[in-house]
């Protein structure tokens, strides 16, 4: 059996459908989310697609769900909690960061909003790759300092780890400072950037190399 | 059009934290219908539910109401995360576990329901060769990838997705009418 011949506009539909039906490799999905993001008419194909196949969703069952809510609320509304007890070199390190980031605060309080207050800062050993992030209540803004963003077709994801608990994506940091809704994250808790496949994770969890680290500091 | 998820959804996306409670509450057992027939495993499903609804809050301000009902677009968000995390598993080296799926899907056929746009989907659906009906099916229901329907069909791999992709262009005429 041969392809069918197409037209630009079947070929992007079907791209959408498939998408939809979820018959694509994890590449072409990383390919397809990612052009989901820079071309609102694809994306409006893949909604019709879902609203088209929408009378499916009577097929699933639905099952008992326990009460996950207490952990997924420890992931995203985290408390302000007394720092844990770490190791010395760690506290040393704790004690560094948190000079560095009252300096921090002293040159915001003159030069920038007052609202902008620091978090963390993710650098690499050599500062040639920087990510400066800054808490604006309930929305944290992540600006790109030094560096560039990932090659063609990566990209680098920003991570939030709470103690023993999973990364948690905030979203992905490319050309422009990325601004989501999640409040600072309190002392102990971890930000990493890791490199993804374009369009992000395709799993929920970091999949490529972790290439920055930081830990939120008291 | 009365849509309370869909209320819940914007609610959520203006920070109300009492929303997300009830969004939680009301939509979970169907997402996690959605997560445990597509995971197979329910410690797995109950990790990717705590996934799905911290997207939902984070992406909530995404959600437009004027393009599609809440629960669709709830819907959406598990099944992508189901599927990202399906296709990225090492491909099932034998027949066993096809054969379970299999068996599950005319089941689901019989639960479709005859009503409104499930009713709607199941003419439009009668409208392909049966095989190709189940082919689609057992893609949207289960997340089988095109080898894995391929080889549950006895069928090339060019061959299903031509199969398939008719089978949309089809649906789509019927649907849209």
């Amino acid at each position: 059996m041969t392809d069918l011949p197409l037209s630009v506009n079947d070929a992007d539909d079907l791209l959408a459908a498939e998408y939809v039906l979820g018959v694509l490799d994890l590449p072409e999905r990383a390919a397809v989310d990612a052009r989901l993001k820079r071309d609102p008419d694809f994306a409006a194909r893949v909604v019709a697609w879902e609203t088209r196949l929408e009378g499916l969703n009577d097929g699933y069952a639905e099952a008992p769900a326990p009460d996950l809510l207490p952990r997924i609320e420890a992931r995203l509304f985290p408390t302000p909690s007394p720092p844990p007890t770490r190791s010395l070199p760690l506290l040393r390190w704790l004690s560094g960061m948190a000079f560095g980031a009252v300096l921090v605060i002293l040159t915001l309080a003159t030069l920038g909003p007052p609202s902008m207050l620091p978090v963390v800062v993710l650098a690499t050993a050599d500062n040639r790759l920087a990510y400066e992030v800054a808490s604006m209540g309930d929305s944290l803004r992540i600006t790109r300092i030094a560096g560039v963003p990932a090659v063609a077709g990566q990209v680098h994801e920003l991570w939030v780890i709470a103690p023993d608990a999973a990364p948690v994506s905030l979203g992905l940091l490319e050309e422009d400072p990325l601004i989501v809704g999640y409040p600072t994250p309190p002392a102990g808790w971890v930000m990493a950037v890791s490199i993804e496949p374009e369009g992000g994770s395709p799993t929920g969890l970091p999949t490529g190399p972790v290439i920055l680290t930081a830990l939120v500091g008291g | 059009m009365d849509d309370p998820v869909a209320d819940l959804i914007a609610r959520c996306a203006a920070a109300d934290r009492a929303a997300f409670r009830s969004l939680y509450h009301t939509t979970s057992m169907k997402l996690m219908g959605v997560l445990l027939r597509m995971l197979g495993e329910r410690a797995e499903a109950e990790d990717a539910l705590q996934e799905v609804y911290t997207r939902v809050w984070l992406r909530a301000g995404r959600y437009d109401p004027a393009k599609g009902r809440g629960m669709t677009w709830l819907i959406a968000v598990a099944r992508n995360l189901a599927i990202d995390r399906l296709r990225a598993r090492p491909q099932p080296s034998g027949d066993a576990e096809i054969e379970t799926v299999a068996d599950t899907a005319p089941r689901a056929e019989a639960r479709l329901v005859a009503q409104g746009d499930a009713r709607r989907v199941t003419e439009c659906f009668e409208t392909l060769e049966p095989d190709r009906a189940q082919a689609v099916r057992g893609a949207y229901l289960d997340g089988l990838s095109y080898l894995q329907l391929a080889d549950r069909h006895g069928v090339p791999l060019n061959t299903m997705r031509t199969w398939l992709r008719r089978s949309l262009l089809k649906l789509r005429e019927c649907l849209d009418q």
